[in-house]
């Protein structure tokens, strides 16, 4: 699946974000980020979508990412199958 | 043990098995952090246990956080003779003095992984203090966490942190209240499509625990796990 690569150097990571839970279901869940961009933008971009403060966003193998590391380190890690899934879910974390 | 019919939760041998699972493989992958350090101790010192009793410690951890606007404080220099006579002037004159911001003061907090055997799962207990010993309130706390946590924290934050007895030091500590992480651990498990085998799980459970908890104090959790 060769696209176009940008002039630049920065890959781009392909993220697809699933529900899980009760969390609505996105209309668009598909979308590339620079692997530089930190996970904060993803999480950044679900809230405002699902307009909630508070979500539970976790990757595969059961981990739930800082905000602060890179999108493309989780990818290495995490990522399968050309993509990285980003599953989020609204229940509460705390209490 | 069917992972699919798994409730969240861990018995207190489990939990053993998984605070010495997790402390190896945060040992091997996080050069920059101490190691938590597993203290034996018991809640009934007089009764012979035959199990080792404990909980995960990781303590004097700096979580001040650099303030921007870290400058010495630097009250007015004067040549310190008072001004007699000019009946106007009704300002103070201070000797010269150089007086050090209190920003710089560093604080810590020591964590301890406490198994809840009421709820079965891991509870944090935690506590912050400056240099010199001096315990800090959870208003004080706040200010040294990450941004989005103080926002959860200023929402509802005796929902989910409360100060109570530590169940072993038996001293005043806080916890983030456990009642909700059976949930929320089996979502992070059964969302996986390879939905692992019950050792597995209990391999990652504390790691992946921690990576949720640990956020609350913006701590990253390691995650270069070799599958």
């Amino acid at each position: 699946m060769a696209a176009a690569e940008p002039p630049s150097s920065v890959r781009k990571v392909v993220v697809h974000l699933r529900a899980t839970g009760d969390a609505p279901i996105l209309k668009q869940a598909k979308f590339k980020i620079p692997g530089t961009d930190k996970f904060a933008k993803v999480i950044d971009f679900l809230r405002r979508q699902l307009h909630r403060d508070t979500l539970f966003v976790y990757v595969n193998s059961a981990f739930s990412p800082n905000p602060d590391e890179l999108v493309i380190d989780l990818y290495n890690n995490f990522g399968f199958d050309g993509k990285l899934v980003v599953n989020y879910a609204c229940s509460m974390a705390w209490g | 043990m069917d992972v699919l019919h798994w409730d969240g939760t861990l018995s207190a041998k489990d939990f053993r098995v998984g605070a010495f699972a997790f402390s190896q493989k945060w040992e091997s992958l996080n050069s920059g952090f101490p190691p938590w350090v597993w203290v034996l101790s018991s809640k009934h010192p007089w009764l012979a246990s035959p199990e080792e009793e404990g909980y995960l410690s990781l303590e004097k951890i700096c979580i001040s956080r650099p303030n921007e606007e870290d400058i010495d404080q630097i009250s007015q220099i004067d040549t310190g003779e008072e001004e007699i006579g000019c009946p106007g002037n009704e300002d103070v004159i201070d000797d010269a003095t150089l007086v050090q911001s209190s920003h710089h003061e560093l604080h810590y907090c020591d964590f301890h992984i406490v198994y809840s055997s009421t709820f079965r799962v891991p509870v944090l207990y935690f506590r912050s203090y400056c240099s010199d010993g001096r315990p800090l309130p959870l208003d004080e706390i706040e200010k040294d966490l990450p941004a989005c946590s103080s926002k959860e924290l200023s929402k509802s934050k005796w929902t989910f942190i409360t100060q109570e007895e530590h169940p072993y030091l038996k001293r005043p500590w806080f916890k983030l209240h456990p009642c909700g992480t059976a949930e929320w651990i089996k979502l992070l498990f059964l969302s996986d499509t390879a939905k692992p085998k019950f050792e597995v799980v209990l391999e990652l459970y504390l790691l992946s625990w921690f990576s949720v908890v640990g956020q609350m104090f913006g701590l990253r959790t390691p995650f270069k796990i070799s599958n």
